[in-house]
């Protein structure tokens, strides 16, 4: 028999969020005096755009629905994704294998040792032949799309790679509306691998894309910072927004170092970040809404920039898949609408969800219809597009909004103080603050303090249901590998060789790396060549010692 | 003086996300176990640094497939090494928690594991090997 909790929540007597905020009963016109004036609240569209980066929002453009796809060999991988568009997702973000994320070839050592593991969270992509075959049977223009490319080492070479690929097929770059990746926190907090290059390298590659973008093909924004990431990995929601302000703040600051481009022209291109959304359905709501009005404030009084293209906050949110159980998982669906129904009342211009087999394997073909309907219900049936912030207003809203807001300014202040984003993880520090936090959530969970349905309540002995977990086709690797041989005989070596020569050179010069890049994979050159050449000029990442490891 | 529990613990994958194997390496700590971590790892590499750090306990934080739990079990059997009890967690789908059993593994946590019963299996089967 399922059982109830021992102590019963309701019975508890101290109130606070997630991330500890204390909570009050309830909420009056005393607690919104200083920030929010409810009475002389600004439309959405307007500076602060707290309550919405576009005017209208939802009733002139609906979320994108944008969920993270593919495994698999690249065929298994392209058509999850064309099922999933013909489903109606609006937007695609097709994902690639953790061999590609580390620039490695599907020969190297580490790969080869791992035959078997090659495909189960992504296809390998090792080159531009790869990408077209992946990408380039993909409606790219019609839909919205991710260039891949996950991590910042990444990053030059997906933007090249959809480059080349438009270049090819004369898809005019206005006509395509697309994001980047090149995110640090997944690559240098949430992961420790000693084959990474360094952050201060990865903010190099990042801005060299930025700058290239920004002047040949304005319609991608390069990179997008998730705060999902830091989230995962155990952060609360202040230490999130506070993570993606500063590290922000380094890429501006390094973007203005090389005094090429004025704020007002780069600073869409930060722009467009991830936030997450989890168990704590009203902070995360005012989490998103304090963020639009954050980085209104941090661009606009730190950085004078003046245009509302780099005022206005684009926000795509992730509902937290480790919020999602192990046991009983059905049960995830509810979370995965509520914490979606989150992202819509805090204003996200798109949303991607995990599917309800999220602890258990990558997403089965059935959990990821699931997890696509859950937006559509939501989008088409329950009336929640209507208004624009219909919360807005609201005593506790606008209060929790502006506490959460000053909590985030005042650890944005405790990293700049550790010496700025990227400092603070070239030390450890940010990493060994937000395993506290992780740590400190597990404990509360294992001791039954923070009730999880089917973990430390309403347990069951036997699950009521079965079903089969996704795997990939088996034989990828060696489909990655005969095309890579493929491509290896059949290449020019001469011009192979000419580009990589040209990429190093450009590198060590300190130049911006993006034409090399191009020429390199329109030459063939693959990624575990590029990642090859990364390691060598700037060496690998001596990563922190991190408390209990 | 009771002679302290070493683990030796490492991740088969290539992907290094740590939160988990930290969970799992802090609450192992604070109960007294010794703890080597050796971040991504082989079935070599870590059944090599087993002997030569003289362990009590393998743990492996696994994903994807199950190629390496595969080759551990190998080399301890040819080796005549079972006296290592060991350990797997990560995201292991129900169906598949008999089928590692059946390998040889002697305990298989998945998502959603209590810490102290981690804990609890490793210091009751040590005692037992």
């Amino acid at each position: 028999m399922a059982k109830a909790p021992k102590d019963d929540i309701f019975t508890k007597k101290t109130f606070e969020t997630l991330s500890g905020i204390p909570l009050k009963e309830i909420y009056g016109p005393e607690d919104v005096s200083n920030n929010s004036k409810i009475q002389q609240i600004e439309d959405a569209g307007q500076p602060p755009f707290l309550r919405g980066a576009y005017k209208g929002m939802y009733r002139v453009q609906p979320w994108r629905i944008f969920i993270l796809t593919g495994a698999g060999d690249i065929e298994e991988a392209r058509n999850r994704v064309a099922y999933s568009l013909e489903q109606g997702e609006t937007g695609f973000l097709a994902e690639c294998d953790m061999s590609t994320w580390l620039m490695y070839d599907v020969d190297h050592p580490d790969v080869v040792a791992r035959k078997k593991d090659v495909g189960w969270y992504g296809a390998p992509v090792m080159s531009l032949k790869d990408y077209k075959n992946y990408w380039g049977n993909l409606p790219i223009g019609d839909v919205y799309c991710h260039t891949g490319g996950v991590l910042p080492q990444m990053t030059p070479f997906f933007i090249s790679c959809f480059l080349a690929l438009l270049d090819e097929r004369k898809i005019p770059i206005e006509k395509v509306n697309s994001t980047g990746q090149g995110d640090f926190f997944i690559s240098y907090l949430s992961m420790l691998h000693p084959s990474l290059i360094p952050p201060s390298a990865g903010l190099k590659l990042n801005c060299d894309a930025i700058e290239y973008t920004v002047r040949n093909a304005p319609s991608i924004t390069p990179i997008s910072m998730a705060g999902n990431n830091i989230r995962e990995c155990g952060a609360n929601s202040y230490q999130e927004m506070a993570a993606i302000l500063s590290c922000a703040v380094d890429h501006i600051e390094h973007m203005l170092s090389r005094g090429n481009l004025t704020i007002d022209d780069f600073a869409y291109a930060i722009g467009g970040i991830n936030l997450s959304t989890g168990s704590d359905f009203f902070e995360d709501i005012c989490k998103i809404r304090a963020m639009r009005r954050m980085w209104y404030k941090l661009l606009s009084e730190r950085y004078n920039a003046k245009s509302s293209k780099s005022l206005r906050l684009r926000v795509h949110a992730i509902p937290l898949g480790s919020i999602y159980t192990f046991q009983q998982p059905l049960n995830n669906i509810v979370r995965g609408t509520y914490t979606v129904l989150s992202a819509i009342l805090g204003g996200s211009q798109s949303i991607g969800t995990p599917s309800f087999d999220e602890a258990i394997c990558t997403p089965t073909k059935l959990a990821h219809t699931t997890a696509l309907r859950t937006q559509q219900i939501l989008m088409y049936e329950s009336g929640v597009t209507n208004v624009v912030d219909p919360l807005g207003g609201s005593f506790f809203i606008e209060a929790l909004t502006d506490e959460i807001e000053k909590k985030a300014w005042d650890y944005m202040k405790e990293i700049e103080n550790n010496g700025g984003f990227i400092k603070s993880i070239e030390s450890g520090w940010l990493h060994n603050e937000i395993s506290n936090e992780s740590l400190k959530n597990i404990k509360a969970i294992n001791e039954g303090e923070r009730k999880i349905v089917g973990v430390n309540c309403f347990e069951v002995e036997e699950e009521p249901y079965q079903f089969e977990p996704y795997k990939p086709n088996p034989r990828t690797w060696e489909i990655a590998m005969k095309a890579l041989q493929e491509l290896r005989e059949k290449r020019n070596t001469k011009k192979v060789e000419k580009a990589k020569k040209n990429l190093f050179k450009v590198l060590k010069e300190s130049e911006n790396s993006m034409k090399a890049t191009i020429e390199a994979v329109k030459s063939d050159v693959t990624i575990g060549e590029i990642g090859e050449i990364y390691r060598t000029v700037y060496g690998c990442w001596d990563a922190p010692k991190i408390i209990g490891l | 003086m009771e002679k302290k529990i070493r683990i030796i613990i490492g991740k088969t994958g290539i992907d290094g996300h740590w939160r988990g194997v930290q969970s799992v390496s802090t609450a192992l700590k604070n109960a007294g176990v010794e703890v080597i971590y050796l971040g991504a790892t082989t079935a070599q590499t870590i059944s090599k640094a087993a002997l030569e750090e003289d362990v009590d306990v393998i743990g492996l934080n696994i994903g994807a497939s199950y190629e390496q739990v595969e080759k551990l079990m190998t080399i301890i059997k040819e080796n005549k090494i079972d006296n290592i009890l060991v350990v797997v967690g990560g995201t292991i789908p129900r169906t598949d928690i008999q089928l590692l059993k059946n390998m040889g593994v002697n305990g298989v946590f998945p998502p959603g594991s209590k810490l102290s019963d981690i804990v609890q299996f490793i210091k009751s089967n040590v005692e037992r090997k």
